[in-house]
């Protein structure tokens, strides 16, 4: 975008060639971003702007004679020891979820960063379940934590163990859920560490080698640093997609015990649809995008940073 | 690949142009119901006397309907239960069904909204006589001296009993009758007896995924106690000591080990098949499932027992109770349309006693004083709940959202998450705000 | 490859890592093997007791079942549909948009860039009730369009082919300027057939996403036979299906996985480079 100076010699080319493309700008140029902008606009930024609107209104799914009310929904929320519980509920399943999606990801990408066919059909395990839809696994996993019935208490049983009740006791019903999807979707940050792993150039590990280096330490010294950047990528895309929980939790737990795994999608959905709430599921949902937003300003400073570097 | 594709398109487009051609000549109407998917065992099935439980009833007397009528064709859509979500999403999306099955319990919440056709004269015209319905089937589906749907059954909390269990617990009297608590001491004092004779928990409850168990056996326990929480109905009142209680009685029923504590539905229902525990407290609708049960070698061979939840408060018998019914939904219906969901109403009506078959209590009187449905097995033992089931006043708001969140409070403090007290006073201010921002 | 055999695959430890991640690819398939032992139980033994998938008799009734009666035929056809629609509309919006974004230059692009950059933070979730008003009030739920369309909103795609199309060396386009090519020309005959990886990158995780997507088509298609796999599988997992139909939803289960995971067989090998595409852009 640097080259965008060099106004009067591209005003000549344009006349020269009517028909043909010029390099300087032309309002025909923003035909090319047109199509999307219309979407964007109507589809995101429009919902957006209408979404904070309605958060200031007390309104109802099938009232028409909704009323401003300024902050009320905002405070209310503040005071909802419910919604509080979704936002601690969010961020920790955040906590819980992402640092073992990067390890896992992490050491599955070494041990099968090979060529062998082992490696090909172990990868190919463990990113398989990713292509399956949340409501499939849900129902899986059902199977697994069922109590008395199901797999995981079968073997607890079969080694005489008493059977760890997942999802209904209040301390670990967020813990099946994070387990599940992790199950879910280790395969993303697996395929992302794979290929940087494979960006790394044989030299410095053969360098290594003459020196004796201990597999450990080449890991600390030479993989480690080099795949910094894709560390980064897995981190900030499994902390926004883990912010964005819900299908499980709706379809594994409801929310409960306790309020113990319900996170904040389900409490929005829950208020619009099932309490018909809007202006309160609207505000939630600010509550959430803000959130967000900044996350991902601080991914923005984080790659800054990097490029600065 | 590619053949598979075509296949695949043609068979779509065979299946499309079969419906088009049906409906071109009988008027189609969309039913929208949950009780489950069973087309696979009951798809052809149109004799509903060979149909058993829910599911099949429900699926052959819409199969012996569309194979009957001369003019109607109803198209069932299968929803996820209880489903009100998806439907309010539905109907705000302008695209309700044409009839959907709701729970008396939040009919008000659609037709205080004008979301319901009201039915009076539809009824009157289709012969449908109002005054042969049940007390509690007329309550439940009248609001604001309406009829807003046709009731379907009455559906009440009670105590499934395996009696091989009781027997060996020394819980049966010498008429072969089960020995039923009177008091709560005298509940805990069987439950432990039950406990230490059998090793099994006296209790089969269904406490994992859902809030139904904690919400119904809380009411009961309230109604028992002549608790009249929502005295006003835009404010319940939970903290009485007779709450309180309910709810420790509850707790304590759990902390001591009596109970099943982790299971969800589908485990509850078969636990207690597979003789996991002595009385599976849950609802009508598992009597006749049961009853089949009891017929096979297993468990629960030749003992199988129901009664209505004991009374262990000196109050009243009253009990928790819903109804299944069937809602018209407002939308440009033309005169056919609606002709063909009044005649699909009519014919449920006129079939209610396949539906009891299931254990559902009935809607007509003439069907619960007929020897028909008093001969269905175990009907005596329950009888007495057509006249003690309960149900929240209906003009309280929003029903639906308050079951849940009363069971969500109540199940955190029965299994100890949370204080009773903390539980009650939560439960309480978190409905009266719902109930303060609902219109 | 070469570099990390260098690690992996000296020493002793190498059979041990093996060991241990072949042990962990076993627990792995755990799941979905009880899912699959279950699927060939009749209903009615695995209503007493799941145990009983242990041994005899087994059954294809279930899979036979599904043919005959199941709405997982349409459902899947309706993910099928909505998926295609929503990779190729994000391909052509994308590719546009991200030509223009790198090379075709207006007056305010650049501060249009930016603001469309801040979409990407903007999650799904925060904007739902009220696209959910949106499309209620032009009474567009319950089809095609109104499933995709949201999904060609997403930022993510331009932002990628930005990057991308920017990558390209800027004699390739010069080079046809001065032949006379219009500028839809070049972009059409000259800069996007480079970007056929990114391409492939972009629309594999467009298709798995709206393939998988939950919450919108949740609320926008309400009908039955406007469910996507996704939902239709959510309205099949009641209460009342796992007591006494278990054995029938979990053939379900497996049935409508298996479409997509058998695509994702064949076309492993370009996923694996898809994925590791997005990891270097």
């Amino acid at each position: 975008m640097t080259d965008v100076t060099l106004s009067p010699g591209k005003a000549v080319a344009a006349v020269k060639r009517p028909t043909g493309a010029s390099i300087g700008p032309r309002w025909s140029n923003a035909l090319f971003v047109a199509p999307y902008l219309v979407f964007y606009v109507v589809l995101l930024v429009y919902p957006l702007f209408k979404g904070i609107w309605m958060s200031m209104l007390q309104s109802d799914m099938f009232d028409n004679t909704s009323k401003y009310a300024g902050m009320a929904n905002y405070h209310r929320l503040f005071n909802d020891k419910i919604f509080i519980g979704t936002v601690w509920n969010t961020v920790w399943f955040v906590v819980m979820t992402v640092p073992v999606f990067v390890a896992i990801g992490l050491l599955l990408a070494l041990a099968l960063n090979s060529s062998d066919r082992t490696a090909a059909v172990l990868r190919a395990i463990f990113f398989g379940t990713s292509v399956l839809s949340v409501t499939i696994v849900t129902i899986i996993w059902k199977m697994m934590y069922m109590p008395g019935n199901g797999a995981i208490a079968s073997i607890f049983k079969l080694l005489g163990l008493e059977p760890v009740a997942f999802v209904t006791s209040s301390s670990l019903a967020l813990v099946a859920i994070a387990i599940c999807t992790i199950w879910w979707i280790i395969g993303l940050p697996m395929m992302l560490f794979l290929a940087a792993l494979q960006q790394i150039p044989g030299e410095l590990y053969e360098a290594a080698a003459l020196d004796n280096a201990s597999r450990w330490r080449s890991f600390w010294s030479i993989t480690l640093p080099s795949i910094r950047r894709t560390m980064l990528v897995v981190v900030i895309y499994e902390i926004v997609a883990q912010f964005q929980l819900f299908g499980q939790a709706q379809l594994l737990t409801q929310g409960g015990p306790n309020n113990a795994s319900r996170p904040i999608v389900l409490f929005i959905y829950e208020q619009g649809f099932r309490s018909w709430n809007l202006g309160y599921a609207a505000a939630a949902s600010e509550i959430l995008f803000l959130i967000m937003a900044v996350a991902a300003l601080a991914q923005f400073f984080v790659s800054r940073k990097r490029v600065e570097e | 690949m590619r053949k598979l594709t075509t296949a695949l398109l043609a068979s779509l487009v065979v299946t499309a142009g079969a419906s088009a051609a049906l409906a071109a000549d009988k008027t189609e109407i969309s039913v929208a119901r949950f009780f489950g998917a069973c087309e696979a065992d009951y798809g052809t099935v149109t004799d509903v006397t060979k149909a058993n439980g829910e599911c099949g009833i429900i699926t052959a007397l819409i199969n012996k309907f569309n194979a009957d009528s001369k003019t109607t064709v109803v198209k069932p859509e299968i929803v996820e239960w209880p489903g009100y979500d998806q439907l309010t999403a539905r109907i705000r999306s302008g695209e309700p069904p044409v009839i959907s099955v709701m729970h008396e319990a939040v009919i008000s919440d659609y037709s205080s909204r004008g979301l319901l056709e009201p039915l009076d004269d539809d009824f009157a015209k289709a012969g449908v006589d109002v005054n042969d319905m049940t007390d509690a089937a007329r309550q439940g589906v009248t609001k604001d001296g309406k009829i807003y749907a046709m009731p379907f059954d009455t559906h009440t909390w009670l105590w499934h009993i395996n009696m091989n269990l009781f027997k060996q617990a020394g819980l049966v009297d010498s008429a072969g009758k089960p020995i039923l608590p009177k008091s709560t001491d005298e509940l805990m004092k069987q439950a432990q007896q039950f406990k230490e004779k059998t090793g099994k928990p006296y209790f089969i409850s269904t406490l994992a995924n859902e809030t139904a168990f904690y919400t119904r056996t809380f009411d009961t326990l309230l109604y028992q106690q002549n608790v009249d929480f929502f005295a006003d109905p835009n404010k319940v009142n939970f903290s009485s000591p007779e709450a309180k209680n309910a709810l420790q009685l509850l707790a304590d029923i759990f902390s001591k080990d009596l109970t099943t504590k982790n299971q969800d539905y589908a485990a509850s229902v078969s636990s207690f098949a597979a003789g996991e525990g002595g009385v599976f407290i849950c609802g009508t609708w598992l009597i006749d499932t049961y009853d089949q049960e009891a017929k096979k070698s297993g468990a629960l061979a030749n003992g199988y027992a129901v009664t209505a939840f004991p009374q262990i408060y000196p109050g009243s018998p009253r009990v928790w109770a819903d109804g299944h019914s069937w809602v018209l939904l407002k939308q440009d219906l033309t005169d056919a349309q609606r002709a063909s969901a009044i005649e699909f109403m009519k014919f449920l009506w006129d079939n209610n006693y396949e539906w009891s078959r299931t254990g559902h209590l009935p809607i007509r009187k003439s069907i619960i004083n007929s020897d028909q449905f008093k001969n269905l097995p175990h009907r005596g033992d329950i009888a007495s709940l057509a006249v003690n089931g309960t149900a929240l006043p209906s003009a309280v708001k929003r029903q639906f959202s308050i079951q849940e969140i009363e069971g969500e409070e109540v199940g955190s403090a029965m299994r100890g998450d949370k204080p009773v007290d903390q539980a009650l006073t939560d439960a309480e201010s978190r409905i009266n705000e719902l109930l303060a921002n609902a219109k | 490859m070469a570099a990390s055999e260098h690690i992996v695959g000296r020493g002793i430890g190498n059979k041990l890592i093996l060991f241990t991640v072949v042990l962990v690819a076993v627990i792995w398939m755990l799941p979905i093997a009880w899912t699959l032992l279950l699927s060939f139980k009749p209903n009615s033994e695995l209503m007493i007791s799941t145990a009983s998938a242990f041994h005899p008799p087994y059954t294809l009734k279930n899979y036979a079942d599904i043919f005959q009666t199941s709405g997982v035929f349409r459902w899947l056809w309706n993910s099928a549909v909505v998926s295609v629609g929503v990779t190729v509309g994000i391909l052509v919006l994308s590719s546009l948009a991200g030509y223009g974004f790198a090379r075709a230059e207006f007056k305010g692009r650049d501060i249009i860039f930016v603001l469309v950059l801040l979409g990407l933070a903007v999650p799904e979730q925060a904007v739902i009730i009220a696209r959910h008003q949106m499309f209620s009030d032009l009474k567009m739920h319950n089809t095609y369009p109104a499933i995709i369309l949201p999904g060609l909103s997403s930022a993510f795609g331009v932002f990628l082919m930005t990057q991308y199309f920017k990558a390209i060396p800027k004699d390739i386009d010069e080079a046809a300027m001065l032949d006379n090519a219009s500028r839809f020309k070049i972009f059409w005959k000259v800069l996007l057939p480079l970007t056929i990886p990114a391409q492939a990158t972009l629309g594999i995780f467009s298709f798995l996403g709206a393939w998988n997507d939950y919450l919108w088509p949740l609320i926008s298609a309400t009908k039955p036979e406007m469910f996507t796999i996704t939902v239709g599988m959510a309205s099949t997992q009641t209460n009342f299906a796992q007591s006494e139909g278990l054995g029938f939803l979990m053939a379900q289960a497996i049935f409508a996985g298996l479409p997509v995971f058998v695509v994702y067989l064949f076309f492993q090998k370009y996923i694996v480079r898809a994925v590791a595409g997005a990891a270097i852009s």
